[in-house]
């Protein structure tokens, strides 16, 4: 069935920030998707995955059949692999998942709980991210097949974050594509489209993920030290595969520079976007570059050049 | 709900603390496998501002430090990072193990003043009445939880952010967003909470 169109489907979970901070990664991976040949069906109905806070406040079996709803509505969707591109909903969702199908008595918990709106959670789907279904499923060079307007001269710094590889990019059920503390993904992802990997060390540094949120002044340093890094090695963008990161990362600049003395004005893309301009596809409708709040010039003049 | 915890109150040190971690607490039984050897603690993004680093917090649960471990900061600090996850050379689920000490210590009636607890009572809210996360409303929940003048201050101090996002499209005016069948899902979490206290034994 896939063969025929070239396509191949996946069961698509955008996840809550796709409809809120992170529009941009969801607008710029359901453009590039088909270009990659990957088919999103969105999962009917689906609901939050807890993030990393939700078991506090609601307990962990309550949290975990919020993933077993999802799965559960996947399993009606058919026997095709979930994908994400939040790094949240991936490691929630993906992590359950694999421990339900170990756990026979919580599967049969999460069953009985799911049974009081009459469904159940019986297949053995795969849960994956999107960067790791591009390096296996996808393949790098057919991303740079599809380039048709190379970013030359963009200097990035690919920042990977936390989720989006532990603890699972290096697990068999994770497909293997990368490793824990020096992923090279998003680097082959950022070359592919033309432009320039720049060095970064703190690559798989964490932003403060939601401790950011609530108590930014906890985590400040940690954002202050990956745009130094950035800065340092004169990257014109940060790109990133985590919804969290991107936030993180972009709105906090101006309250880092009022408390460091600081002047970073640094943009902070989705790999998504990234390629979305390097397949020559609109820089906003497609790349949703006008959804990013520190604007990339350079970046922008490459979309208006290539696009058709 | 979580089993009760051993009741001798009256000493600092409850040896029995390490066998309730043990049998209560996800990834516990893995305790026993700690070396102390702190790369969990030495790998962790702010385990200088916590109370005490995952390493010396385990130890603390091994001597029966009930109270300590249950009030320390330490898990309200977890940016979830899972670092101390991929490095112990024990492949003991620290962060885990953290995430459910959090869950148990809030279950127990510890807590509930800190940053963490507040904000994810106001997610919990939305995921329980819209089956997902509305951003605007969770962070405005959380900032009124300190009180209306702190609501309003953090609220006013946060304007250009909000604005920004409002202007990209990235938060959007109107009614949250919400799955089709919120009564479903509530039904769904009811089952699952009633399920825990079962199983709970309490």
């Amino acid at each position: 069935m896939a063969e025929e169109t070239g396509k191949k489907k996946y069961t698509y979970y955008p996840g809550c920030s796709s409809q809120g901070s992170a529009a941009h990664l969801d607008q710029s991976l359901r453009a590039i998707a088909p270009e990659l040949g990957i088919e999103l069906e969105e999962l009917d109905d689906w609901n939050c995955c807890g993030a990393s806070v939700g078991h506090i406040a609601g307990g962990a079996l309550p949290t975990t059949v919020l993933s077993g709803r999802n799965l559960a509505k996947a399993e009606q969707q058919g026997p095709q692999d979930i994908l994400t591109g939040c790094a949240a909903c991936y490691l929630n969702t993906h992590g359950t998942n694999e421990k339900i199908k170990k756990e026979v008595a919580l599967r049969r918990k999460v069953n009985e709980a799911l049974s009081a709106a009459d469904l159940s959670y019986d297949a053995d789907l795969q849960v994956r991210h999107a960067c790791e279904v591009i390096v296996n499923d996808v393949g790098i060079d057919k991303v740079k097949d599809r380039v048709t307007n190379p970013l030359d001269g963009l200097k990035v710094a690919g920042y990977v974050g936390c989720q989006t590889v532990r603890p699972f990019a290096n697990t068999d059920a994770g497909g293997n594509y990368d490793t824990y503390d020096d992923p090279e993904f998003l680097d082959d992802f950022v070359e592919a489209c033309g432009a320039q990997a720049v060095d970064f060390n703190p690559k798989t540094s964490c932003c403060g993920g939601s401790v950011s949120v609530m108590s930014p002044d906890k985590t400040l340093h940690l954002i202050e030290k990956i745009l130094a890094a950035a800065k340092e090695v004169e990257a014109d963008v940060i790109a990133t595969p985590c919804p969290l990161c991107q936030t993180n990362a972009e709105m906090y600049q101006d309250a880092i520079n009022k408390k460091f003395g600081t002047d970073y004005h640094i943009p902070v893309v989705f790999y998504s976007q990234l390629m979305a301009v390097a397949f020559g596809m609109d820089g906003d409708k497609d790349a949703a570059l006008n959804r990013n709040t520190i604007r990339s010039k350079k970046l922008e003049a490459m979309a208006k050049k290539g696009a058709k | 709900m979580t089993a009760p915890l051993p009741q001798d109150a009256t000493r600092k040190y409850d040896l029995g603390f390490a066998r309730w971690v043990h049998d209560n607490i996800d990834g516990g039984d893995k305790l026993s496998l700690c070396m102390r050897c702190g790369v969990c603690s030495g790998s962790c993004p702010i385990g200088t501002q916590m109370d005490y680093g995952p390493r010396k917090l385990f130890m603390m649960i091994r001597a029966g430090m009930k109270e300590a471990v249950l009030s320390a900061n330490t898990m309200w600090n977890c940016t979830s990072c899972y670092r101390c996850v991929v490095r112990c050379p024990r492949a003991i689920p620290v962060a885990y193990i953290l995430q459910d000490l959090a869950t148990k210590a809030v279950e127990l009636g510890y807590a509930h003043k800190e940053d963490t607890t507040r904000f994810a009572k106001a997610f919990w809210w939305s995921t329980h009445r819209f089956g997902r996360t509305d951003e605007r409303l969770v962070t405005t929940r959380y900032y009124f939880s300190f009180g209306l003048m702190d609501g309003i201050l953090k609220g006013l101090a946060n304007l250009k952010i909000a604005w920004g996002m409002i202007r990209t499209g990235r938060m959007h005016i109107g009614a949250p967003k919400k799955i089709k069948n919120t009564n479903g899902l509530r039904d769904i979490l009811a089952k699952a909470q009633e399920i825990s206290e079962r199983d709970s034994g309490s």
